[in-house]
């Protein structure tokens, strides 16, 4: 009933909204809001505060001002280890994006269509679908130091070593990468290929009457629909590796040495292994504010106002 | 002609190649788990973790059935909870006009992007606060606050996607605002919630950091959990036959609980595909 009165209630100034209905959306988004309250401002607002605190196992912070940010900048570990976020975070985002790229313009514009095209993308799903923990076993198989390890055997069947090659401690972080790479693929992939399948089959069809060459419908056709999509995963990845830390916790965990130790992973071990919570913190504070800088380029690539659609009625 | 079968070839030997070490893997998987390598003979001695407890490399853990049915508890936790509070919110999100909104809408992007995994150190503290280390409700709450932004932004997706001239002719029909959303746009964004399910139940299943952090009791781990600490304790796998025994037995479901459920992959627009 009392959207009819709304409707020319909207257009005239008089029309107050009852309380009732005021107060009606926020029902809605309470729990969304309770949560995100507690778990995420709280927490954002806590690793601020704890970052000016040398709050340590003993549990009795105390304030020590900027004390922990001076130590960080002047901690000898830190070169080592901005170097290799760069390093992880630069090229996983490289090679994963080319892989994506590649695979999704051969099965969505060479195959399309063709059964082999679904076996493929089915098969580099399946890297991302498996669980991490159950994942990283094969590389560790694969990448075993002993004898019992693929890649050892195989060198040693040949001849081409004559003793196993210790490969987390030479290139320890070859493997993470080559690891993290492998099973995100899939996402980009995912993301480019439903970009790819979009153009119309016309397109494709008047190049080919125009006597284009595969290289232009490539270049011309394909790679500005996915300009996009292309953006939105650079970030997105991007964000993802000098953030989180799980394949490399499960693979090396940081070592050998700190070798394959980006950051966030230092923040996470002088938190929790070293118990120096406040410098952790401070650590992670460092990677909050590196990936507010992305997020934001990433709000500002994205026109804003444009993603979100105003609803077309009052209530 | 032939130039055009030429290339079809290398497109499908490049690919091939690309493939190979994935197909490597999964028979990897199975022949690590049933294949004694020393003496060349198959047999199913590693899965008898079925029957007994593990014990791994000094580290004892309980039997897995009671594991088993953590995880489904766990998992399925988390998809209701994901659900009920996503549905609602994305529909205020999608429908409704309040006060705010506009910020409200800023912060959930700003927050689907941002890696909430930075703010575990104090996160962990209040826990410890609320009391809440080492029990369900805490890993519950940290789990799902963290995926509800991206759970929410593809529900909205789906609401914007009902025409509005539905719910006007429920409400013109008599429905209450309430009753047109119950019953006439919830049906419409199946689809959705089928798709949030999805992710949330993968999601779930394959948790294990939250449980290597706030869970030290054994006997409350999930799968993922219970493999995790297996993985993680020696730099090196000393028994790939038993890790691979029950990493298949855990992964073999969720391929098979994917295989029927791949189509959602592909339906939804998981944000920044299309210029919008």
């Amino acid at each position: 009933m009392d959207h009819l009165t709304d409707r020319p209630a909207a257009v005239g100034p008089a029309y107050r909204k009852p309380f009732k209905k005021k107060i009606y959306p926020y029902l809605f988004i309470m729990p969304f809001a309770a949560l995100v309250l507690v778990f995420f401002v709280l927490p954002a607002l806590a690793t601020v505060a704890m970052s000016f605190t040398d709050l340590n196992a003993s549990m009795k912070p105390k304030f020590v001002g900027l004390e922990n940010f001076k130590r960080v900048f002047a901690d000898y570990n830190l070169p080592d280890i901005l170097r290799n976020t760069a390093i992880f975070a630069v090229l996983s985002l490289a090679i994963s994006l080319l892989f994506a790229l590649v695979i999704s313009v051969a099965t969505q514009y060479f195959l399309k269509g063709k059964i082999a095209a679904v076996v493929y993308r089915v098969l580099w799903l399946i890297p991302s679908i498996i669980p991490a923990v159950v994942y990283v076993t094969f590389w560790k198989y694969l990448f075993d130091p002993t004898e019992g390890g693929l890649v050892n055997r195989i060198l040693l069947q040949f001849g081409l070593e004559s003793d196993p090659v210790s490969w987390f401690s030479k290139a320890a972080m070859a493997i993470v990468i080559l690891a993290t790479v492998v099973s995100t693929i899939s996402g980009g992939m995912i993301l480019l290929s439903a970009a790819i399948n979009s153009i119309p089959e016309d397109l494709y069809k008047a190049a080919k009457v125009d006597g284009a060459s595969e290289k232009s419908v490539i270049l011309k056709i394909i790679m500005p629909t996915l300009k996009w999509p292309l953006m939105y995963i650079t970030i997105s990845e991007l964000i993802g590796f000098v953030s989180s830390y799980f394949f490399i916790m499960l693979l090396t965990n940081g070592g050998p040495m700190r070798d394959t130790t980006t950051l966030s992973l230092y923040a996470y071990q002088q938190a929790f292994n070293l118990k120096y919570y406040g410098y952790g913190a401070a650590v992670s504070l460092i990677v909050v504010a590196i990936s507010f800088v992305l997020t934001l380029l990433f709000l500002r690539l994205f026109d804003f106002d444009e993603m979100i659609k105003p609803s077309r009625i009052e209530d | 002609m032939s130039t055009r079968t030429l290339k079809q070839l290398l497109v499908h030997t490049y690919l091939t190649l690309f493939t190979l070490p994935i197909i490597a893997m999964i028979v990897w998987y199975f022949l690590a788990a049933t294949l004694n390598f020393t003496t060349g003979q198959f047999s199913f001695e590693n899965f008898s973790f079925f029957r007994e407890p593990v014990e791994y490399a000094g580290v004892e853990l309980p039997l897995i059935w009671p594991i088993v049915l953590n995880t489904l508890v766990y998992s399925f936790l988390i998809v209701f909870l994901e659900v009920f509070i996503s549905v609602p919110t994305a529909y205020a999100f999608s429908r409704l006009d309040f006060k705010g909104k506009n910020a409200a809408m800023k912060f959930l992007f700003l927050m689907r992007s941002f890696p909430g995994i930075t703010l575990i150190i104090a996160t962990f503290f209040i826990l410890v606060q609320m009391h809440l280390v080492n029990t369900y409700l805490g890993v519950l709450l940290v789990a799902v606050t963290g995926s509800l932004p991206g759970r929410v932004y593809i529900m909205k997706g789906f609401f914007d996607e009902v025409p509005w001239d539905i719910e006007w002719a429920a409400m013109v029909d008599g429905c209450t605002r309430y009753g047109a959303f119950k019953k006439v746009l919830v049906p419409f964004v199946l689809p959705g919630i089928g798709a949030i399910s999805v992710f949330s139940f993968l999601g779930a299943y394959g948790e294990w950091f939250l449980f290597k952090l706030l869970i030290f009791n054994d006997d409350m781990l999930t799968l993922a959990g219970y493999l995790a600490r297996l993985v993680t304790k020696e730099d090196q796998i000393l028994n790939y036959g038993l890790i691979t025994a029950i990493g298949l037995f855990y992964t073999l479901p969720i391929i098979v609980f994917y295989i029927f459920t791949q189509k959602v992959f592909m339906k939804v627009n998981l944000g920044g595909a299309k210029q919008v």
